[in-house]
């Protein structure tokens, strides 16, 4: 695949925290219609690396791009390309689901007809229409996640961008997300979703093992399970090649 | 531009909501004023009235019955016991009867037609210390007039005697009228400074910048929007000091409303950049109510003029006051609230807190990074 059909690309990232390197060299692209799932443990560098592609931090070296545009510029359009939802719990948690899904429609600057036809999308795929009185601390961690995820799908984004999505939620809410997720991709969206869960990883198209701000390995799940075929679950191939990068 | 003013309302908005559904915000915004102005006020204007007093005349004297009944005339004393002895006075004390005596020993009225000095005792419960300080104040006062009153009369030998009554803790309530401004500045800039300080705090704390960064919102918009929604709050903070002063100390306004409020809403501005600069730089609420809260409350009180006139401190702290803003708050609010002076003769002061406020929401905007690192 070259670089031009590339929707999202991120080219040697660096990121340096004090004496804690977080990324060293990170480069990855993912195309429309693909979800890549960004596998790692604890303190790899996910966070990171999703952080500087959103463009709400810069990397010490390296660039990302959006359709080709930095998103570190206060470029709008770059903005309105790219949905990010962040590990943390980020949404205004005094306001309601209503109150949340408006406000940021508004930071979108969506018109009138264009936001109530997403809110009503919106709600209707999350499930979320009969709770939106409900303020977004009251949420469970489930719901939660789906109006973050709502909020972020506000502008229709061609790049989504997802840090640990279902952390702390239930398997149901989980499978759910994914189903989303899935439908999103179908529809030509860019995905990058970041996970501890290897089962959440072996249902990405690719995925890449972040480990120590650098990938270790990185393709569609069959065939690195066919490339290291003395595996035998994803997750032993992957705890295999951390112990062999300690 | 619409983008800009789209955000900038949907920001405040949300601002609002913040504030409505914060029981502390509301608590503190609106019940902390009050409760200061009236504190304030009362400390420096206490009034005490009817202090309950026992009299222990032992001169038994035409003098000294009419001294004591010049204390009974006056609103602060009120003769509840007449005794004999000082110890019966004591018990009363205990019982808490009375909160002064006052005893006339044998032989005042002796020296007073030979002009000796005479001595009048004045017992007083401690235990409530203002009421105490306060009616010491009455009390010597009355004991100077009453010699002055001697003197004029030309019952005792003539001495020039100072005829200045000096009232120490107990301004009249002029100095009431003269302290709310003060307090109106501290109180503003305090409330505005820890107010927005932590409302930005919280969003880096809570995470909901890093979503605010995700989105095309720009700097300004962030920035005036905490801006105007407090500014608002302080306008309703303000009227409530102001209805309080009036109310409760007679504080006039003499000028015109729409002048203060003018002031008021420059001077709101420079504290509420003030605390988000300080939010911005801090990121955490803690720390950012800490040093929003000395960097506020020290400069309002000592450096504004409020409790030492600027022109009497030292060369250094003059020049310094100069970006106080408080500083200017005050001299306006005097002039306007108490002499009636209108904005034409008050250009000094406004043209420096537009410069002030210029300059605070601009280092602001600039130092507010839209990005995480
Ligand atoms: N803002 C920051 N300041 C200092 N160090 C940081 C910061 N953000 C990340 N780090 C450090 O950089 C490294 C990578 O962190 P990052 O959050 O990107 O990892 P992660 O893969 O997302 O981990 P997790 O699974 O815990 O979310 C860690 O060692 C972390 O401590
Ligand atoms: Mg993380």
């Amino acid at each position: 695949m070259n670089d031009s059909a590339r929707v999202l690309v991120a080219h040697q990232l660096h990121k340096r925290f004090k004496a804690q390197e977080a990324l060293r060299g990170l480069s990855l692209g993912v195309a429309p219609g693909e979800l890549y799932g960004l596998v790692g443990p604890d303190g790899a560098g996910k966070t990171t690396a999703l952080r500087i592609m959103a463009g709400v931090m810069g990397p010490d070296e390296g660039y990302a791009r959006i359709a080709g545009k930095d998103p570190l510029s206060g470029d709008p359009a770059v903005r309105s390309m790219l949905g990010y939802m962040p590990q943390q719990y980020s949404l205004y948690g005094d306001l309601s689901v209503d109150e949340n899904l408006a406000f940021f429609g508004k930071m979108f600057c969506l018109d009138k007809a264009t936001f109530s036809a997403q809110r009503e999308r919106l709600l209707h795929i999350t499930r979320l229409g009969r709770f939106g009185d409900r303020r977004a601390d009251a949420l469970s961690g489930g719901m939660y996640k789906k109006l973050a995820l709502a909020c972020s799908l506000l502008p229709k984004p061609r790049v989504l961008l997802l840090d640990e999505p279902t952390n702390g939620v239930d398997p149901v809410s989980r499978r759910e997300l994914w189903a989303l997720l899935f439908e999103l991709v179908e529809d030509g969206m860019a995905v990058v979703v970041s996970t501890a869960y290897m089962d959440e990883a072996e249902r990405c198209h690719r995925v890449g093992l972040l480990h120590r701000g650098q990938l270790l390995m990185e393709g569609a799940p069959t065939r690195l399970m066919a490339e290291h075929g003395n595996a035998a679950t994803f997750e032993d191939l992957f705890l295999a090649a951390v112990r062999e990068a300690a | 531009m619409s983008g800009f003013i789209t955000r900038l309302w949907a920001l405040a908005k949300k601002e609002v909501l913040h504030m409505a559904r914060d029981p502390q915000v509301i608590l503190l915004a609106l019940g902390m004023p009050l409760l200061l102005v009236v504190l304030f006020g009362y400390a420096v204007s206490f009034d005490v009235e009817d202090v309950p007093l026992a009299v222990v005349d032992q001169d038994h004297s035409p003098a000294s019955r009419d001294f004591a009944a010049r204390m009974d005339e006056s609103d602060a004393f009120r003769i509840r016991f007449r005794l004999e002895s000082e110890a019966e006075a004591e018990a009363l004390f205990r019982a808490d009867k009375v909160k002064a005596a006052l005893v006339i020993p044998e032989g005042y009225a002796r020296s007073l037609t030979r002009g000796e000095p005479t001595e009048l005792q004045l017992l007083m419960d401690g235990a409530d210390g203002t009421t105490a300080r306060v009616a010491v104040g009455y009390a010597s006062q009355m004991g100077q007039l009453e010699t002055l009153r001697r003197v004029q009369d030309g019952l005792t030998m003539s001495m020039p005697l100072e005829p200045r009554v000096r009232t120490w803790f107990n301004p009249t309530m002029d100095s009431a009228v003269f302290v709310v401004p003060g307090l109106v500045a501290i109180i503003l800039a305090v409330l505005s400074v820890l107010l927005a300080a932590l409302t930005v705090a919280r969003e880096w704390e809570r995470g909901s910048m890093e979503q605010l960064f995700a989105t095309p919102v720009d700097r300004l918009a962030v920035v005036l929007g905490k801006v105007l929604p407090y500014v608002a709050l302080g306008i309703l903070q303000f009227m409530l000091v102001l209805a309080a002063g009036a109310w409760l100390f007679d504080v006039p306004l003499r000028g015109r409303f729409v002048t203060v409020l003018l002031a008021v809403i420059l001077f709101l501005t420079c504290s509420i950049g003030q605390g988000l600069l300080i939010s911005m730089v801090t990121r955490n609420q803690q720390v950012a109510t800490q040093v929003g809260a000395v960097s506020s409350i020290l400069p309002a009180l000592l450096l504004s003029g409020f409790l030492f006139p600027v022109e009497n401190m030292p060369l250094i702290l003059q020049v310094i006051s100069r970006i106080v803003p408080a500083r200017y708050l005050i001299s306006v609010l005097r002039a306007v609230l108490l002499q009636g002076r209108s904005i034409t003769d008050l250009g000094g002061p406004f043209l420096s807190l537009v410069l002030l406020a210029i300059a605070l929401i601009t280092l602001t905007t600039l130092k507010f990074r839209r990005r995480l690192d």
